[in-house]
């Protein structure tokens, strides 16, 4: 079955994928950070097996797993791949993973609160994420009485997420915006509206790649709708200002932005070591060069899927012995060479 | 801007030292801002400034009230939970900590949402129960004592459940009493 990160890229839009949050919480039990050892083992069995017949439910075929008997890298390439959260990594309590095949819905049980139901989908789609999340959330429902209060609506761990539990982010590829004197007080801006944008592989001008998650900031007195559709708004405006600024850019600079899309598919194509930050700022240029229509793939192709198996966990995870940091280079470089679309 | 030590990362942090009147200002990228000596406040910067630290500010009473210990003795029964521990980790411990600590933090988490009253999903243990509720109210109030009353008691009734739910902020309910009334007077007519 095909994951959900291999769908590719629409010309149409600079949003990558979409991904909506929810979080929620048992109310039979404390919250993760004051439940005993047994507490945690029991809870977390006990809602695995009350989602089996989500398989009924839609067609996604889900996998149920243990988190605390993964190893420490598979978890690492699980987050690299979005599924888990930083926060549950170092977990060592009982925790447990409910996943479909194409990765693009998931449940998390006992992270930083009881219950995290995630969906990821291509593009900008985040009311369709937000209905399936929505309705794995009244599946879970069936089975646990959440926590939950008239005034602070569902109750989590952290006060940052009490209300609605929902983060709705929308995951835009900015390499143009960014690079400009005023992209700064645009950040803040977003804050005055309620939203936040962070760069996903690092802050400020090391964000390599160039990719940043708009999200609400705010979970507390508003709907899910209202939320939905405050970032979804944010986000198509920025993959406007985006574009217009690189249409600028192709009328005004067309070889300079031509050398850069090639240089970079060539690096890519021939490169037998690269870092981690050469090979995102490279992806980043083919990316930007496909939107553009400069490189002309022979078959749509999903530079995303690429961004995710360049992470160094997923490098590791396919050698066959450790690697040290050159080897971990040679082998990015290696895949990438494998994976590159052909070009006309 | 640039900071002044590397002159190679953005400059994030501002510090503005004080000094015998003598005022200094340097900008500094949280890298270097790390390496400074000054005291409780380097934590911030070690690794990634923690969501918790700077929540706790936000969340937290003032510092000289949490020596004054007057919140000190507040303990959420159900988890065990201290005030002060929940200022430092920014968690609720257990659903019990809100009703706990939600009244001591009042003001505060206007501030962080801009808004303290949930408008969002309802889960669906609670409408059933609610409906559960509704529909025993429902039979008592028709079967029992609303026939033997006259039109303008019943309309008296209903108007006083009708300021119970605008006070519960249950304007559904409000709406269809103020139907009912509506029908009632329109019966005399």
């Amino acid at each position: 079955m095909m994951k959900w990160y291999e769908v590719p890229e629409s010309a149409e839009t600079n949003v990558i994928y979409s991904k909506v949050r929810l979080v929620r919480n048992w109310s039979e039990y404390p919250f993760p950070g004051k439940m005993t050892k047994e507490q945690s083992l029991e809870m977390t069995a006990r809602i695995l097996s009350s989602m089996q017949g989500l398989n009924e439910l839609d067609q996604n075929n889900y996998s149920f797993s243990y988190l605390h008997q993964m190893t420490d890298l598979e978890k690492a390439v699980l987050m690299e791949r979005k599924v888990l959260n930083q926060g549950i990594l170092k977990k060592k309590d009982a925790g447990g993973l409910v996943l479909s095949e194409d990765e693009s819905t998931g449940v998390t049980i006992n992270g930083d609160d009881h219950i995290r139901i995630q969906v990821l989908e291509k593009g900008l789609s985040l009311a369709d994420c937000f209905q399936r999340a929505n309705q794995i959330d009244d599946h879970i429902g069936e089975h646990v009485d959440y926590a939950y209060d008239e005034k602070y609506g569902y109750l989590t761990a952290f006060p940052t997420n009490m209300g609605t539990g929902l983060r709705a982010s929308v995951i835009v590829h900015l390499p143009m915006l960014s690079r400009r004197k005023n992209f700064n007080s645009l950040v803040a801006d977003m804050g005055r509206f309620g939203m936040t944008i962070r760069g996903v592989y690092g802050e400020g001008s090391e964000n390599y790649g160039s990719l940043y998650r708009v999200s609400n900031q705010k979970t507390l007195g508003q709907t899910e709708k209202d939320i939905i559709d405050l970032v979804s708004k944010a986000a198509t405006e920025l993959s406007l200002q985006e574009r217009r600024l690189r249409r600028e850019a192709l009328k005004h600079h067309a070889v300079a932005c031509a050398d850069e899309a090639y240089k970079s598919y060539g690096v890519l194509k021939y490169a037998r070591r690269l870092s981690k930050k050469e090979a995102m700022e490279y992806l980043s240029q083919l990316m930007s060069g496909i939107s553009s229509g400069i490189l002309d793939v022979t078959d749509p192709c999903s530079i995303h899927e690429l961004i995710l198996g360049a992470q160094t966990a997923n490098l590791l995870s396919h050698a066959d012995r450790p690697l040290n940091k050159e080897e971990v280079d040679e082998a990015r470089a290696d895949y990438l060479r494998a994976h590159l679309p052909e070009i006309r | 801007m640039l900071c002044e030590q590397c002159k190679k990362r953005e400059a994030t942090v501002k510090y503005v030292e004080v000094a015998n009147g003598v005022k200094t200002e340097h900008n500094l990228c949280g890298v270097c801002a790390s390496q400074l000596d000054i005291g409780p406040f380097s934590a911030v910067f070690e690794g990634e400034i923690s969501l918790a630290s700077l929540l706790s500010g936000l969340l937290g009473i003032q510092d000289t009230e949490k020596k004054d210990g007057r919140f000190a003795e507040v303990l959420c029964p159900t988890c065990g939970m201290t005030y002060e521990s929940f200022i430092d980790t920014s968690r609720f411990g257990c659903a019990d900590c809100y009703s706990v600590f939600g009244p001591l933090l009042g003001e505060n988490i206007r501030h962080l949402h801009g808004s303290e009253r949930h408008m969002g999903k309802r889960p669906g243990h609670v409408i059933r129960e609610e409906a559960a509720k509704a529909q025993t109210r429902e039979q008592e109030t028709d079967d029992e004592y609303l026939p033997n009353l006259t039109k303008e008691e019943q309309i008296r009734l209903l108007q006083a459940r009708i300021k119970d739910a605008v006070r519960r902020e249950d304007y559904e309910e409000a709406a269809v009493l103020r139907d009912e009334i509506r029908g009632l007077k329109e019966e005399n007519v």
